[in-house]
């Protein structure tokens, strides 16, 4: 047994290269199909812990998943906007804790999300280094941003215009770093978070400039009357929150008229919880409220819909790349027949010669199988990082 | 306008599980919960309805104005911290539209009467860029200084602390029953000192006393003036024209105004006589006792 096995050994040692293509071929047959199970598994855990941990997102009509992937994973497109009225609608329900989010603007390619402190709290993140929110203006990076950016407390970060065309929209701004988020292995790492009313400085709804009624606007004044001053194209809106021109920054309108992307609520109870759902099922309400693991569901079922079909076409592939393999060792039994015929003229008996030709199938085999399985522990310790990479 | 049942009513449904889901912060889990307030009269309301069960904390200093004062690094980090944060509202403290502070944890304690809200007529609209047509305008917000709107204020505070911590409920409504009738009484005194003769005419160093004119129908007119500033030559050729039109032998201060002023108040006819805002900390006596000798003060007007 040893003899055949070590022949069998010196034969697929001695052609390398057809050993080589032989064992990829078993390698791929069987780690393709199950390699794929293990990262569609992982990507499903990743995108359902996020979502189980947010219980309700209110938002617009619209799609609900547009409005998961940009309240969750802040990514996709920006859904339709509400008005802040809304998140005070679930505040004054004391039916939820309530955190309202505005996930619209970008900085240097990372989402900037507009929330409140309460959003710290909910998802348990930490302050690695400098401050947390304070003043108008101000940011915290996510830990991932900060390592992108190579910024951390006391640089300045600018926000992106929206569109490289939109010459006449709002001034930059330069927000100020105040802090570094811990690590937390979620979305949260590529963000920049600013509290809402600085995203609303961001849109040019808050804003500062000089005090038209001043009269060192003078030179600033189109027109003034006793009622009204219009001011002229000079009037420059500030492009940083400073504590010197902080008290010139004011709203415009009634706050309540703003516009948010969404709210997380927060119920405190299952029973809130339903009491909450109910009030927004009138099909004449503009907002829906959504419970995201529904909706990421709902996306996983269509994914594993999609995965079922590429595990039937790789099998059908691996099916052919075996077919092609037995040909191999049987067109190699062929070329091999000079071969066979000296081992028997030596004194092999037929079944020594039968046991070399099998244990050269079997370690072909056992190799490609072997390492089929280091792929697929390498796949399930690493994966979830190249997923988290790709999909946050 | 006073209703302790409303408050039981919505205390018992808050104990029966309809509260907010974040209810205490960083304080309670220590011990006594902390309350920060953004002026005295909260302050003072939320002490005597809190009593030792909760701590009360007004962060501006005891020397400014604290409509006007803006939180420092350290301040902001107590106000993040409170387990609660108890608003004056009525654009009282523009300061929290420039800051952070946990919005589950502040509560407006003039939301429920909005609708009496005293705006300022004196505003100029301003237009630039594509921006339209906007103002900056104010709102009036010395509310307190109507007693009534104080017990709203009160039971507001009264409210919170219920939701909160349910189980000092009886104790709160119990102290909220006592300020009100605290309240009530000044009211109802004040009421009665104006009524010896509504039509008096009144003038007023600071445009603060809107609500209490409101309340008591007053005649009233303000000037803007500070009560440890000499008025210049303009502003007293100003209060002369005022007064042409509106002949008052009374100025309400906030504060003692300089002996020089006083003095030539005197002069022109008119009397100045300190109602006191209390917005701050009083330097002696506490909110009750510098309301009642504001009640003195205003009889010596009327009498």
């Amino acid at each position: 047994m040893s003899n055949a096995l070590y022949l069998a050994w010196r034969y697929l040692a001695y052609h390398k290269v057809k050993t080589a293509i032989l064992i990829t071929s078993i390698t791929l047959i069987v780690f393709l199909p199950v390699g794929l199970r293990v990262l569609v598994r992982q990507s499903e855990e990743q995108l359902t812990v996020r979502a189980e941990a947010t219980p309700l997102l209110v938002g617009a009509k619209g799609s609900p998943l547009e409005l998961v992937l940009n309240s969750l994973y802040f990514q996709g497109d920006v859904p339709e906007t509400m008005r802040y009225a809304q998140a005070i609608r679930v505040d004054t329900s004391r039916l939820a804790l309530v955190i309202p989010l505005y996930v619209r603007f970008e900085a240097q390619g990372h989402p900037i999300v507009g929330t409140t402190l309460e959003y710290f709290d909910f998802r348990g993140i930490r302050i690695a280094s400098g401050g947390g929110l304070t003043m108008l203006g101000d940011c915290v990076l996510g830990a991932r941003v900060a390592e992108a950016l190579g910024m951390g407390p006391g640089d300045r970060v600018i926000t992106s215009p929206e569109s490289v065309f939109d010459l006449a929209g709002v001034y930059p701004l330069r927000m100020h770093v105040r802090g570094v988020l811990e690590f937390s292995d979620s979305p949260d790492d590529r963000a920049i978070f600013v509290d809402l009313k600085t995203a609303w400085v961001i849109e040019g709804l808050v804003h500062g400039h000089v005090d038209l009624s001043s009269p060192e606007a003078r030179a600033q004044v189109l027109q003034r009357d006793s009622t009204n001053v219009v001011g002229n194209a000079s009037v420059v809106q500030y492009q940083e929150i400073t504590a010197e021109n902080l008290d010139e920054f004011h709203f415009h309108g009634d706050q309540e008229e703003y516009p948010i992307t969404a709210v997380i609520a927060v119920p405190p109870d299952q029973r809130a919880r339903t009491i909450l759902r109910g009030r927004y099922s009138s099909p004449d309400d503009l907002v829906q409220i959504v419970e995201p693991t529904s909706v990421i569901d709902e996306l996983l079922d269509t994914v594993l819909t999609v995965q079922t079909f590429v595990i039937a076409a790789v099998v059908v592939v691996g099916i052919s790349t075996l077919a092609t393999a037995i040909l191999v060792f049987m067109l190699s039994l062929r070329l091999r027949r000079r071969e066979i015929e000296t081992m028997r003229k030596i004194g092999g008996s037929r079944s020594s010669i039968g046991w070399v030709m099998v244990s050269e199938i079997v370690v072909v085999i056992v190799v490609g199988v072997v390492l089929a399985g280091g792929l697929t522990v390498l796949t399930s310790r690493f994966g979830s990082a190249v997923i988290r990479a790709v999909i946050f | 306008m006073y209703r302790p049942l409303t408050l039981m009513i919505s205390a018992s449904l808050i104990a029966c599980g309809g509260g907010d889901a974040r209810l205490s912060g960083d304080g309670s889990e220590a011990g006594i919960p902390t309350v920060y307030t953004v002026n005295y009269p909260l302050q003072y309301f939320a002490e005597r309805i809190g009593g030792d069960l909760v701590q009360v904390e007004l962060p501006a200093p005891t020397d400014v104005d604290p409509a006007f004062w803006t939180p420092d690094a350290e301040a902001l980090a107590g106000l993040q911290a409170a387990d609660l944060i108890l608003l004056n509202g009525a654009t009282y403290a523009k300061w929290l539209a420039v800051v952070s502070v946990p919005e589950s944890r502040t509560v407006n304690t003039s939301a429920g009467f909005e609708d009496r809200y005293i705006h300022l007529e004196e505003t100029v609209t301003h237009s630039h860029g594509l921006g339209g047509e906007h103002s900056h305008e104010g709102t009036a917000f010395t509310t307190w200084l109507d007693p009534t709107l104080a017990v709203e204020h009160a039971r507001a505070i009264a409210d919170a602390f219920a939701t909160r911590w349910p189980e000092h409920q009886n104790a709160f409504v119990a102290e909220f029953e006592s300020l009100a009738a605290d309240l009530l009484a000044l009211d109802r005194q004040i009421a009665e000192i104006v009524a010896r003769n509504p039509d008096k005419v009144l003038l007023g160093s600071h445009p603060v006393y809107q609500y209490l004119a409101a309340r008591y129908d007053l005649d009233f007119h303000a000037v803007q003036w500070e009560p440890n500033e000499a008025p210049s030559a303009e502003q007293w050729q100003a209060f002369v024209a005022l007064r042409a039109d509106h002949p008052a032998q009374w100025m309400l201060w906030e504060d003692e105004p300089l002996a020089e002023t006083a003095a030539r108040l005197r002069e022109l006819g008119v009397e100045p006589i300190v109602f006191d805002q209390c917005g701050n900390v009083p330097r002696v006596g506490d909110y009750l006792s510098v309301m009642r000798q504001n009640v003195e003060n205003l009889r010596r007007v009327y009498r």
